[in-house]
């Protein structure tokens, strides 16, 4: 596998390498960068509260809220999910915005040469050999698999967690239900849910950027394909993020809710 | 031999075929949903835009795949 490290269609991801830990200094940036976006936001939204006369941006949070309590009542009652109207309100928000930061702008520098490539003195790590070295700097923090995978294994443990402390009896037991045949299914499925709940995301904004860079790669003609991509993107990004924290509920309320079925 | 190239292919071409087919599946059954109860129409589209959301993960998995195999 030849070159490696590249994030999309040849551009280098500004890798500063500490002591072995690698750092994606593009990711790290956009990290803060959608963080920043999300905290300004809903502060925003909460200056002059009023219930007779809401402004449009405290109307907007309204309505995400009620959305995410629909998502909480879909998976558990609501009196046992209330607790977690925080965690999937900061999941949709966070992951949509995140999602939408890598479509409009693209920011690449070129080094001519390894020594040459370095951000503030220290050096860029480089794996293998590349003629021509482009940093791209600028990309969807989702588009990153650790940040998904992050994201993922966040709620993973919180759900087991949750229920190791909740509801102990019934989730140790769960695993050997309904027949002691199903434990290596569960087992599987105890590595799978994080897994594809992370990649499931990355592989989306990830492809979506992968394929903006193909159609940029294509001039002129592309202009009406960059269109019709781009929607598409906003479509994907926006259910990318209602589906992550949909099952975040939905797994959160497998582990805690268990009385009924067993 | 370069089998990188290869695997690439057979890995995304049996990706699309899975998605091909589960989206295919979606879709028809809500289309037939929707002739039943004409009035659901808003719900049962969402529900299936969810369900292809949750189809196509391994198939975005696999073309993931198969651009790191091919580069």
């Amino acid at each position: 596998m030849k070159g490696v490290r590249t994030n999309k269609m040849g551009h280098l991801a500004p890798v500063l390498n500490l002591g072995g830990f690698r750092l994606d200094l593009a990711a790290l940036f956009m990290i803060v960068l959608s963080s920043l976006i999300v905290f300004v936001l809903c502060r925003l939204a909460v200056r002059n509260l009023s219930v007779e006369n809401p402004g449009k941006l405290q109307n907007f949070l309204e309505w995400v809220v009620d959305f995410v309590k629909g998502i909480i009542g879909q998976a558990m009652d609501y009196k046992t999910g209330a607790p977690y109207l925080t965690l999937g309100l900061t999941l949709i928000l966070y992951i949509f915005v995140s999602n939408m930061l890598g479509l409009p702008i693209g920011i690449v520098t070129e080094a001519h040469d390894l020594e040459h490539a370095t951000f503030l003195g220290m050096q860029l790590f480089v794996e293998g050999h590349h003629d021509h070295l482009a940093f791209a700097w600028w990309k969807s923090p989702t588009a990153d698999a650790s940040m998904t995978m992050a994201l993922a294994l966040i709620v993973i443990v919180l759900s087991h967690v949750q229920g190791l402390r909740k509801n102990t009896k019934h989730y140790l037991k769960h695993y050997a239900s309904p027949n002691i045949v199903f434990l290596p299914l569960h087992l599987v499925e105890l590595v799978s849910k994080p897994l594809t709940l992370g990649l499931r995301l990355f592989g989306n904004i990830f492809a979506g950027e992968v394929m903006i860079a193909v159609i940029l790669g294509m001039g002129i003609v592309g202009i009406p394909a960059m269109i019709v991509w781009q929607g598409f993107s906003i479509f994907v990004g926006a259910i990318q993020s209602f589906i992550f924290t949909m099952l975040t509920m939905v797994y959160i309320s497998q582990t805690i809710v268990h009385e009924e079925d067993h | 031999m370069d089998y990188a190239y290869l695997a690439a292919g057979i890995v995304f071409g049996l990706g699309a075929l899975g998605a091909g087919i589960g989206n295919g599946l979606i879709f028809s059954k809500t289309v037939e949903g929707i002739s039943r109860q004409p009035e659901l129409r808003g719900a049962l589209t969402a529900t299936a835009f969810i369900g292809v959301g949750l189809v196509e993960a391994m198939p975005i998995i696999s073309l993931v795949l198969a651009f790191m195999w091919a580069q």
